[in-house]
């Protein structure tokens, strides 16, 4: 086991599993309502400047290969 | 200067035994201890560092130098750092995001933020960096997230309070450096988030299960399982919910400088004066105090290797964050400070999160900007002008403050809110204040600015002062 100094809680750790359930719920149903939404070309842009929570990762592969 | 102590190792770097930071003269080093070795050398190796860093989400570093007790890395300087409770609500929220993310691509690579501090953020050439390079472990299959608990009380509790009761609820993190107790949470909020399946389930059913289990001393056996695709679940659905928080009182920024007092050729002629000063001093570095939404520092910005502007007005400072975005500045920082009541040491000793003031101090800006603020320390926080000036004189070399005198329109509505007392406040005018500043600095220029009843003036500070 690796000693860590901040105590993480077991009652937070446990919490985990319901809050990843009701995530899942709620992804799969706005994923859901998305589908609906641009099918009627209701989606709109986000104004919030900060971006996706995804980091791409082909630009630093391809220049790692030029190197 | 308190930033360093006695053994020159950084105040704010104790807590975690995997390594420090220390000073090497005036440079700021980070130690790392063999017990972190395995960890480090497999975040190196793989090119997980390498990665973040080259995204600009993690703050550059180098390798000074390894030996079997030690590695020393030297971590690209930051020049200023702000705090969670002087974040206005986009840099709050960015601060967060930007934490998610980042334990979402660890958990890609095998690695977990095992703490989400939110000091572990801050902002640096226009965008959130994330600091703590120590804060990485191996992922370990099906384990939850340790730092979950840490997440709430440090980033989504305060956003979704902040939501609800306004950002003068960030500066609750002055008194709860490991973040707002969950119960605390749970209880300042309305009762409809119970109907919210985000809010229920991260903070209200949190706030039980803490309770139950606080006092569970068993706790060591038992273990809770995740499977990692929850765990991203989790970390989306979190992103999600605070990428679109917004607070209540979503009060567009008022736009300040359509209210004020002057014409707009006098308002040209205070940013003429203003510029002109500037740039016959310059300066690598410069501070407005009270600055608004930036626009005086903004005359001046492509002259100046580094900006900062504060303002009480958490409104302001998310304007000009936005502003700044949008235009890619990377040499202007916004804060949220109240000059009256400057963001105190914190934590263990009273060190582990400097003063403002020592912070200021340690900066040293070579240009100190206080420009339309003057009359609102002396009247509405009753501060006599010797002590205003011994504020500045603290951090500032240069001062371009601004003298509104009796005669201008704000200075005679403030007076008149002093009613009966109004006579208490005979001592505000332009000789008082010379006299009280002139104790600290020298006088460089005095100019009228035409059209208005306010005084501009350059001082210096006194050889004998700071």
């Amino acid at each position: 086991m690796i000693s860590l100094y901040f105590d993480p809680g077991l009652g937070a750790m446990i919490v985990q599993a319901v809050v990843a359930a009701a995530a899942g719920v709620l992804l799969f149903s706005k994923g859901v309502m998305y589908k609906v939404k641009s099918f009627f070309g209701l989606t709109k842009e986000q104004d919030d400047t900060y971006d996706s929570i995804d980091i791409e990762e082909q630009d630093t592969d391809a220049n790692e290969e030029q190197k | 200067m308190q930033m360093k102590s006695r053994n020159s190792i950084h105040e704010a770097s104790f807590r975690d035994p995997s390594g420090y930071m220390f000073y090497d003269g005036v440079v700021l080093r980070r130690a790392i201890n063999p017990i972190y070795f395995p960890q480090y050398k497999k975040l190196k190796e793989s090119g997980f560092f390498k990665t973040l860093i080259d995204k600009g989400l993690l703050i550059s570093q180098e390798e000074t130098s390894v030996s079997e007790e030690k590695i020393i890395i030297t971590p690209e300087r930051i020049p200023f750092i702000t705090n969670p409770y002087e974040w206005s609500f986009e840099q709050f929220k960015h601060a967060a995001l930007h934490t998610l993310k980042i334990q979402k691509y660890a958990l890609s690579k095998g690695f977990i933020l095992k703490d989400a501090s939110a000091y572990n953020v801050t902002f640096h050439k226009g965008k959130p960096i994330f600091i703590d390079s120590l804060s990485f472990d191996f992922y370990e299959d099906d384990t939850p997230w340790r730092a979950y608990k840490q997440f709430i009380t440090h980033f989504l509790g305060p956003l979704v309070l902040a939501k609800f009761h306004g950002t003068e609820v960030f500066k609750m993190l002055q008194t709860h450096i490991d973040g707002i107790p969950v119960k605390l949470i749970a209880s300042l909020l309305p009762a409809k988030t119970k109907l919210s399946s985000t809010l229920y389930t991260n903070i209200h059913l949190l706030a039980k299960m803490e309770s139950k289990h606080s006092e569970d001393y068993k706790a060591e056996t038992k273990v809770a399982k995740l499977s990692k695709k929850s765990q991203n679940n989790i970390l989306d659905s979190l992103f999600d919910y605070i990428k679109n928080l917004d607070l209540k009182e979503s009060s567009e920024w008022g736009d300040y400088y359509s209210k004020t007092n002057y014409e707009d050729a006098a308002f040209i002629t205070k940013k003429d004066f203003v510029s002109s000063w500037v740039n016959a001093l310059k300066p690598e570095k410069l501070i407005d105090v009270g600055g608004n939404d930036g626009t005086f520092a903004r005359t001046v910005l492509d002259k100046v290797a580094q900006v900062i502007v504060t303002d009480i007005d958490s409104n302001a400072v998310d304007f000009n964050y936005k502003q700044l975005q949008k235009n890619k500045e990377t040499n202007m920082l916004p804060f949220v400070c109240d000059v009256l009541q400057p963001a105190p040491g914190i934590g263990f000793n009273n060190t582990e999160r400097d003063s403002l003031i020592d912070r200021l101090a340690t900066y040293a800006p070579d240009v100190t900007m206080a420009l339309a603020l003057i009359h609102h320390i002396t009247l509405s926080g009753n501060v006599p002008f010797e002590k205003s000036a011994e504020f500045f004189a603290k951090f500032s070399k240069y001062l371009i403050i601004e003298f509104p005198t009796r005669e201008d329109s704000w200075v005679e509505s403030l007076l008149v809110r002093k009613r009966e007392f109004i006579n208490h406040f005979d001592f505000y005018n332009e000789s008082n204040f010379e006299a009280g500043y002139l104790d600290y600095f020298e006088l460089e220029k005095k100019e009228v600015i035409t059209g208005t009843k306010r005084i501009l003036y350059l001082l210096k500070r006194r050889d004998d002062v700071g």
